[in-house]
C-alpha cells in the first residue's frame, strides 16, 4: 500500500519509512476514538491505521462507544474546550460520563497494547485502564488554548496520568499541561476517494445531480453543520457577494453520530434559505467522499469560515485540488493558508466576501494561488509526513528520551 | 572502506518546551537560557521544511516579530545565517546580542502574539547505503531525500563541530575540493531542498 504513495512522496520518503519502522517492529498499538464515520479524526485513522500495519507495526482501531446523552456531554465539553462561554458542567454530566466509561472499561481491550492513543476527550477516562510498562498518548484535536477553566479541571483530572500528548499546534496547548507536548499536524490523504482526480464529467454530474448548475460560479464551504463553523456567517458574506456576482453557494456537510447538534443548525439553515433558488444546503451521507471531492474540485471559491477550528483539514483538501481558500484567521487555518499566496485569511463576513469578489472577478489569481496551495499541502499536510510523525514520537516515547 | 562516506537521514518532532512569551523582553530573557534545541528548531525550521513559497523571513523567530510589527528586529534577525555557527551557544550568543542592541526599552509592553518555544527532539537513521568513489557519491545523493540532505549540510556540521557539510568535508578528502567548495557555498535559505539536491547532482557531475 504504501507503494502507492510514491508518486506523491517520492521513492526516497517511503524507503525512509520502513527503515524508521525497523525500530518499531513487533510493536502493538492500539487507537481509540468515538467514531468510525465523520470527521476527520475517523478520516486520518482509517487510513493511518492500515499504513502502521503495512510497516509490520501491528495497529488496531477501537471506537469508544457512547449514547445521545453521553455525546450531547461530550460536545457540550468539545464547545467549553473551545471557548469559555460560561456554560456549567453539572455533577449528573460527570457522572453519567464516568458511567460510560466504566462500561467501555469493561468491553474494549487496551490491555494487550504497547502504546494507546486516546484521541480527543470522550475516551479519555480510559487511562484508568493503563497497564505497567504501557504509553498512553492523548492526541487532542481541538484547539484548547483559552478553555473554560471547569472544562480544562475536568479533562486535567485524566491528561496527566498519560506519558504524553500531542497538540496541531502550539497556540492549541493550554499552559498548565504538566506532561511531554508535542506538535504533530494532522494531514490528509491523496490516495483517499475525498481527493482523488475525478474527470471533469464525473464533477458536472455530481453538481447537476444536487440542482447545481455547473456553468455559475461556485462558492462551497463543506463542513459539519455547527455553529462554530459559522455557515450563517458564510450565508451573509454570499449575500454581500451576491449583489455584482452571479453566482451560487453551496453548504455541504453531514451528520455524525458523536455530533448530536448537527440536525438542529441543519434545519435551522434549510428554514433560512428556503426562498433564495442559488443557495443549497446539503446534508450528505457521510460516506459522500467522491460527491464531497466533486463539489471542491467544482467550486470556483472554496471558503472555510470557521469561528474556532480544530484544524480544518477540509482546508488542506480544497487546497489540495488547486482551490484558492477564503478561511477565517483562526487555529489551524492560518497554518494552512498563507494570505495572498495560497489564499486569504480573513476576520469578518465582509472581509470574507471581498476576498471571495476578488478571487471571482481574476481567474489568474485563483490559478495562481490554487497552484501555490496544491504545492504546499504537498510538501506539508500530506499522511505520509503525519505517519513519520507518529513512528518518530513512539519510537521517542519507548526510549524514555525526554 | 575507512573512507567510506555513509548516508544518514534526520527527522524531528516538534516538542514545547512549556515556555511561552509575549513580550520581546521576556524573549530575550528566555533565549538566554532556552535548550539549544529550541534555537535550532527556530533557526532552521524554514530549510527543513519545504519552503517552495515566499516566505516572509529566513527563521521563525524573524517571522514572530514581524507578525507584531517589529519589522526592523525580524530584518536584523533573518540575515543572520546559522550555517556560519557550529556551536548552538555561539549563534545564541549572537542573537541575544543583536536583540539587545536594537531592542528599545519604550517596547516593553505585550505584543499581540505570543511566541512558542519548540524544542526539536531529533532521530537520526543511517540510509543503509554509503560511497567509496565519486560515482556511488553522486548515486547516493540521487537516493537521498531532503531530510537526508538536510542531516548533511546542516545538522552533521553541528555534530562535527565544524564549519564545512559533511559532503563537502569527504570530497576533499577524495582530492575533489573545487566541487566540495561549490557545494559549502550553496545558500541554503534562498533555494529548496529540492532545488539544493539538484544543484549538488549537478556539480558533482560536472555541470
Amino acid at each position: 500500500m504504501l507503494e502507492q504513495y510514491i508518486p506523491f512522496v517520492g521513492e526516497e520518503t517511503i524507503h525512509e519509512l520502513f527503515l524508521i519502522s525497523k525500530k518499531l517492529k513487533g510493536l502493538r498499538v492500539l487507537h481509540v476514538n468515538s467514531t468510525y464515520k465523520g470527521g476527520g479524526v475517523a478520516e486520518i485513522l482509517h487510513r493511518l491505521v492500515p499504513l502502521m500495519n503495512d510497516l509490520e507495526i501491528k495497529t488496531d482501531w477501537k471506537v469508544f462507544k457512547g449514547d445521545k446523552k453521553f455525546f450531547t456531554f461530550t460536545k457540550k465539553l468539545h464547545n467549553l474546550l473551545h471557548i469559555a462561554c460560561g456554560h456549567c458542567i453539572n455533577s449528573e454530566e460527570i457522572v453519567y460520563y464516568l458511567k460510560i466509561t466504566y462500561e467501555n472499561f469493561k468491553e474494549l481491550d487496551t490491555e494487550n497494547y504497547d502504546i494507546v492513543f486516546i484521541h480527543d476527550p470522550q475516551p479519555m477516562g480510559l487511562i484508568i485502564k493503563k497497564q505497567p510498562g504501557q504509553k498512553w498518548i492523548w492526541r487532542c484535536h481541538i484547539d484548547t488554548s483559552s478553555p473554560d477553566p471547569q472544562a480544562w479541571n475536568f479533562l486535567e483530572n485524566f491528561l496527566n496520568t498519560y506519558d504524553a500528548c500531542i497538540f496541531h499546534m502550539p497556540e492549541f496547548i493550554y499552559e498548565k499541561i504538566e506532561i511531554p507536548t508535542y506538535t504533530i499536524r494532522p494531514s490528509i490523504d491523496p490516495l483517499h476517494p475525498k481527493n482523488i482526480e475525478l474527470p471533469e464529467e464525473e464533477i458536472q454530474t455530481t453538481l447537476t445531480k444536487f440542482g447545481l448548475d455547473p456553468e455559475k460560479p461556485l462558492i462551497l464551504q463543506v463542513s459539519r453543520f455547527d455553529r462554530l463553523k459559522d455557515p450563517f456567517g458564510v450565508l451573509k458574506a454570499f449575500k454581500l457577494v451576491k449583489k455584482k456576482y452571479d453566482c451560487q453557494l453551496a453548504l455541504v456537510g453531514s451528520f455524525a453520530p458523536d455530533d448530536p447538534e448537527g440536525e438542529i443548525v441543519y434545519k435551522e439553515l434549510i428554514n433560512l434559505t428556503s426562498d433564495e433558488k442559488d443557495v443549497f444546503v446539503l446534508n450528505l451521507p457521510p460516506d459522500s467522499h467522491k460527491e464531497v471531492n466533486a463539489f471542491q474540485r467544482g467550486a470556483t471559491v472554496v471558503v472555510q469560515k470557521s469561528l474556532k477550528e480544530g484544524f480544518g483539514l477540509v482546508v488542506s483538501e480544497a487546497m489540495w485540488k488547486g482551490k484558492p481558500v477564503v478561511g477565517s484567521n483562526v487555529g489551524g487555518i492560518k497554518r494552512q493558508i498563507v494570505h495572498g499566496v495560497t489564499g486569504y485569511l480573513v476576520n469578518s463576513i465582509e472581509g470574507a466576501a471581498v476576498r471571495i469578489k476578488q478571487l471571482l472577478a481574476n481567474k489568474y489569481f485563483r490559478e495562481e494561488m490554487g497552484f501555490h496551495a496544491k504545492e504546499r499541502v504537498k510538501h506539508r499536510f500530506l499522511i505520509i509526513r503525519h505517519l513519520r510523525d507518529y513512528l518518530i514520537l513512539m519510537y521517542k516515547i519507548l526510549n524514555q528520551i525526554f | 572502506m575507512s573512507n567510506s562516506f555513509i548516508f544518514k537521514s534526520e527527522f524531528w518532532i516538534p516538542k514545547y518546551t512549556g515556555v511561552k512569551v509575549c513580550s520581546i523582553k521576556e524573549f530575550i530573557e528566555n533565549l538566554k537560557v532556552i535548550d539549544k534545541f529550541s534555537i535550532f528548531y527556530h533557526m532552521y525550521i524554514n530549510i527543513f521544511n519545504y519552503h517552495n513559497l515566499p516566505t516572509f523571513y529566513t527563521n521563525s523567530i524573524s517571522y514572530w516579530f514581524y507578525k507584531n510589527g517589529r519589522v526592523l528586529l525580524a530584518e536584523k534577525i533573518s540575515i543572520i545565517d546559522p550555517l556560519d555557527y557550529y556551536d548552538l551557544e555561539e549563534l545564541r550568543r549572537v542573537l541575544v546580542q543583536t536583540l539587545e542592541e536594537n531592542y528599545d526599552e519604550t517596547w516593553n509592553g505585550r505584543e499581540v502574539n505570543p511566541f512558542y518555544f519548540i524544542k526539536a527532539e531529533r532521530e537520526i537513521i543511517e540510509c543503509g547505503y554509503f560511497a567509496n568513489t565519486l560515482e556511488e557519491f553522486i548515486e547516493g545523493i540521487k537516493k537521498s531525500s531532503i531530510n537526508s540532505l538536510f542531516y548533511h549540510l546542516v545538522t552533521s556540521r553541528i555534530e562535527n563541530k565544524t564549519l564545512i557539510n559533511d559532503y563537502s568535508a569527504w570530497l576533499v578528502n577524495i582530492g575533489e575540493a573545487k566541487k566540495a567548495e561549490k557545494i559549502d557555498k550553496l545558500d541554503l535559505y534562498t533555494m529548496t531542498l529540492y532545488e539544493i539536491k539538484k544543484k549538488i547532482i549537478n556539480i558533482l557531475e560536472g555541470e
